[in-house]
C-alpha cells in the first residue's frame, strides 16, 4: 500500500446533508463507513520562469501525484460500534457485511458523530483509524492514475456539536487523513461539491450510483405464431428474453413496457421525446414508489428502536 | 426523563473512582451526550500529574450502558495511542487492556482504567523527553533517571516554548512518622519541579532551570514551604548536583520544624497554671489554645494563635466574650492583640505570668468594648 498524501477531500452536498441529518435526529452518537472514490488529477505548471528553477520545484509533484477523495455515500447506523469493539479492533466479519453491498463503490473510510465533545480524535477513534487503514484487504486502486497506486481506507470524517447550544451554530465538523508513515491525523480540507453551474468542472469524480441497465432495443417480438415446431422453442427462449428484460426495466420504471425502447432509436424514433419524458415520469413513478415503501419500513424500524431503547434503559437501570 | 441525572451504572463507577482513587482526581464538569438532555453521561477529569493538571474527557453513552467508555486526551496529545490496536477482535496476540473485556457492572474499572491510561501517558512523556535533541537535557536525564516516583512533561505548543518540566519527590523520609500523633491519613510528600527550556543551539552558559517547591497542602500546619528559601543555582550545576544540597537544607529545616512543636507545647502547658486548663488546644502541632476565664462577672475567652516561627514571632492573641453578642448572635471579638510585652528570650513560665498580668489589664479595656458596641446597637 502506498501512503500518499491527498491534496483535498470532495463531498457531494447530497451526501454531507444526509450525514449531519443522520446525527442530528439519533438520539445519541453514530458512527458509519464512507464509500467513494480516490482520482488521480494532473496539474499543470505553467509558468514563465527558467525551467532549472521550476525543475526544483515542481519535481516534488512528478512524486507525490495530486491525489482527490471524493466521498459519494455513506452506510451508517443509529448506534456507535458498529464493526469494532471496545479496544478499537475491528470485527472484520461485520465489516464485510456492511461492505458487500457496495461493490461499485471503495471503502475510503469512516465517520463518527458525538455530541458535545472537542473536535479532535479519540482513543478509540485513533485505534479505529489506524487499524483500519493498515488491512491491505481494504486497499483499492486510484482511478485516473497514470501509474498505479493503491490507496488505503484512511479518512476519517468527524462530527461534533458545539458545547454550548447555539441557535445559528449547530455542528462541526472536520475531515482527517490517517498518514501510516507519520500514524498522525492530518486535517484535510472539506470541499462540498453542489449542483449548479459553478460547480460543472467538479463533476468529473461523480458516476452514477444506480445506473439505467443497459437492454437491447430492437426487439424481434414475434406476435405471429410460428407454425413451425422449430421455432416454437426459439421462440420460448426469446420470451424468457424479454421478460427478463422487462423485470430489469421494471426497476426503474413503473409500467413502461419494453417494447416500446426500440420507438427511441433508429427509423421509429420520430416522437422519441415525447417517448423519452414519458418513461422519465415513470421513472420517478417508480421513485416515489419506492420512497413510499422505505417510510413504512423506516417507521417499523423505530418502532424496534424505540423497543430497544427500553430494555437497555431497564439494563441501565434507568426505568 | 428526570432532570439532569447520572445513569446508576455510570455514577457507581464514578463515584468509586472518587472515593478510592490514591490520586487527587475531581471531576471538572458534566454534561449530557444525548439529543434530550435529561442524562449526564460525559465529564472532564482533572488529573494530577507532574505537579499540574492535565485534563481528559470521558465518554460514556446513557444509551448503550453496556459499551465501555470512549476517552479524548488534551489538544496537545494527538500522538499518544495508548491501545495500540493492531489485532482483530479475538486475536490472541493482542495483549489485553482494561478496554478489551469491559464488564459495565463493575464499579471498580473507571478507576483502573484511569490509572493505567495515566502510567501509559507517563510512559509517553517519558519517551518524548528522551526525543528532544538537546544535550544538556539529555545529560541531566541520564543523571536522574535512576530515581523513583519522577514524573516528566512536555510541553510544546504554537504560542509557547518548548519546556521540558520535572517533578522530583525529595526527602525519602517519612515525616509523618516524625510528628507524634500524626492525624494525615496520607503520606506528606515535598517535590520540586524543575522546568528547563529547550535550547536547540549550543549555548556556553546554560541558563538555570525555574525551580518551585511544592508540596501536599496539609504540610503546612508543620512547615511553611512558602518561607523556604531555595539554595541558588550556580553556574554550570546540574540537578545531580543540587538535590543532595536542597535535600540536606530540607532534612534540616523539617528536624527544626518538628522540635518547635515542643517549644509550643511547653508554652501552652506553662499557661495552665495561670488560665486553668485550656478549653481548646492543637494536640499534635500546638499551633492553638483557647482558655475560658473571668474577671469579677465578666467571663469570656482568651485565644493563642502561635506561628511556626515561635517563639521568634509572637503569638497572636484575640479576645472574645461571651456576654455580649453582636446583630447577627455571634459573641463579641476584639482585633488581633500585637501590642502586649514580649520577649522570645523570657522562659514559657516567665512569657505566661507577663500575659496573665498584661490581660488584668486589658479585660478591662476588652468590657469597655463590648459595652460600648453593644450600646451602637441599639
Amino acid at each position: 500500500m502506498d501512503d500518499l498524501p491527498l491534496q483535498k477531500i470532495q463531498i457531494s452536498g447530497p451526501t454531507l446533508a444526509s450525514l449531519l441529518q443522520r446525527f442530528s435526529s439519533s438520539p445519541g452518537d453514530v458512527d458509519g463507513l464512507l464509500f467513494g472514490r480516490v482520482t488521480h488529477i494532473a496539474t499543470s505548471t505553467f509558468s514563465d520562469d527558467d525551467p532549472t528553477t521550476t525543475a526544483a520545484a515542481s519535481s516534488s509533484s512528478f512524486d507525490s501525484p495530486t491525489l482527490i477523495a471524493t466521498i459519494t455515500s455513506f452506510m451508517g447506523s443509529t448506534s456507535t460500534s458498529t464493526f469494532y469493539d471496545s479496544a478499537g479492533r475491528l470485527n472484520l466479519l461485520s465489516l464485510r457485511r456492511l461492505f458487500s453491498d457496495n461493490q461499485t463503490l471503495s471503502l475510503l473510510g469512516w465517520f463518527s458523530g458525538r455530541r458535545k465533545t472537542p473536535l479532535r480524535p479519540s482513543m478509540r477513534e485513533s485505534a479505529v483509524t489506524s487499524s483500519l487503514s493498515s488491512k491491505i484487504q481494504f486497499a483499492f486502486q486510484v482511478e485516473n492514475s497514470p501509474k498505479s497506486y493503491t490507496f488505503s481506507p484512511c479518512v476519517f470524517l468527524l462530527l461534533t456539536t458545539p458545547f454550548h447550544d447555539q441557535l445559528i451554530h449547530t455542528h462541526e465538523y472536520r475531515a482527517y487523513q490517517f498518514r501510516l508513515s507519520t500514524e498522525s491525523f492530518e486535517p484535510q480540507t472539506l470541499d462540498v461539491i453542489n449542483i449548479g453551474p459553478a460547480f460543472r468542472g467538479h463533476y468529473g469524480a461523480f458516476c452514477p450510483n444506480s445506473q439505467f441497465p443497459l437492454l437491447p432495443c430492437q426487439l424481434r417480438v414475434s406476435s405471429s405464431m410460428a407454425e413451425d415446431e422449430n421455432c416454437e422453442s426459439e421462440s420460448l427462449k426469446s420470451m424468457e428474453r424479454v421478460s427478463e428484460d422487462q423485470r430489469v426495466l421494471d426497476m426503474c420504471a413503473e409500467d413502461f413496457d419494453v417494447g416500446r425502447l426500440n420507438r427511441l432509436i433508429g427509423s421509429d424514433a420520430a416522437n422519441y421525446a415525447g417517448e423519452l419524458e414519458d418513461m422519465y415520469k415513470k421513472m420517478l413513478a417508480k421513485l416515489e414508489g419506492l420512497a413510499k415503501f422505505v417510510e413504512k419500513s423506516s417507521a417499523r424500524v423505530l418502532e424496534q428502536e424505540n423497543r430497544n431503547m427500553k430494555l437497555r434503559y431497564r439494563v441501565a437501570g434507568l426505568e | 426523563m428526570a432532570i439532569d441525572t447520572v445513569p446508576p451504572l455510570i455514577a457507581a463507577q464514578l463515584n468509586y473512582l472518587l472515593s478510592h482513587s490514591p490520586l487527587p482526581i475531581k471531576v471538572e464538569q458534566m454534561w449530557s451526550g444525548s439529543k434530550n438532555h435529561g442524562l449526564l453521561d460525559r465529564f472532564t477529569l482533572v488529573i494530577p500529574f507532574c505537579l499540574d493538571y492535565i485534563r481528559w474527557d470521558v465518554i460514556y453513552n446513557a444509551l448503550y450502558p453496556l459499551a465501555a467508555p470512549d476517552i479524548i486526551f488534551g489538544p496537545e496529545d494527538e500522538s499518544f495511542r495508548p491501545y495500540y490496536a493492531a489485532g482483530e477482535e479475538g486475536d490472541l496476540k493482542s495483549p489485553k487492556n482494561s478496554m478489551s473485556d469491559w464488564n459495565c457492572k463493575d464499579p471498580t474499572r473507571l478507576l483502573s482504567l484511569i490509572l493505567e491510561l495515566r502510567e501509559l501517558y507517563m510512559t509517553y512523556q517519558r519517551k518524548r523527553v528522551g526525543e528532544v535533541e538537546d544535550e544538556r537535557l539529555k545529560f541531566e536525564l541520564s543523571t536522574i533517571v535512576s530515581r523513583e516516583g519522577i514524573e516528566m512533561y512536555m510541553s510544546s505548543g504554537i504560542e509557547k516554548t518548548e519546556e521540558v518540566k520535572f517533578a522530583l519527590p525529595l526527602l525519602g523520609v517519612d515525616i509523618n512518622k516524625m510528628v507524634t500523633g500524626c492525624p494525615w491519613r496520607q503520606k506528606q510528600k515535598i517535590f520540586l519541579q524543575v522546568i528547563f527550556p529547550v535550547g536547540r543551539k549550543y549555548m556556553s552558559t546554560p541558563s538555570a532551570p525555574r525551580l518551585k517547591l511544592v508540596a501536599s497542602p496539609e504540610l503546612k500546619a508543620l512547615f511553611s514551604i512558602e518561607d523556604f528559601r531555595l539554595p541558588s543555582w550556580l553556574d554550570g550545576m546540574c540537578m545531580a548536583e543540587y538535590l543532595p544540597i536542597l535535600e540536606g537544607l530540607l532534612q534540616s529545616q523539617i528536624v527544626d520544624a518538628v522540635s518547635s512543636i515542643d517549644v509550643r507545647r511547653k508554652f501552652i502547658v506553662a499557661l495552665a497554671p495561670l488560665f486553668g486548663r485550656p478549653v481548646e488546644a492543637d494536640p499534635v502541632f500546638c499551633r492553638k489554645a483557647a482558655f475560658l476565664t473571668s474577671s469579677g462577672v465578666f467571663t469570656f475567652l482568651v485565644h493563642f494563635s502561635l506561628p511556626l516561627q515561635f517563639p521568634k514571632q509572637q503569638p497572636g492573641l484575640m479576645l472574645q466574650s461571651s456576654q455580649h453578642f453582636n446583630p447577627s448572635g455571634a459573641p463579641v471579638k476584639s482585633p488581633v492583640i500585637t501590642e502586649f510585652p514580649w520577649s522570645p528570650r523570657w522562659e514559657s513560665s516567665e512569657m505566661a505570668e507577663r500575659f496573665f498580668d498584661y490581660l488584668v489589664e486589658e479585660c478591662l479595656n476588652f468590657k469597655k468594648y463590648c459595652n460600648e458596641s453593644l450600646l451602637q446597637q441599639r
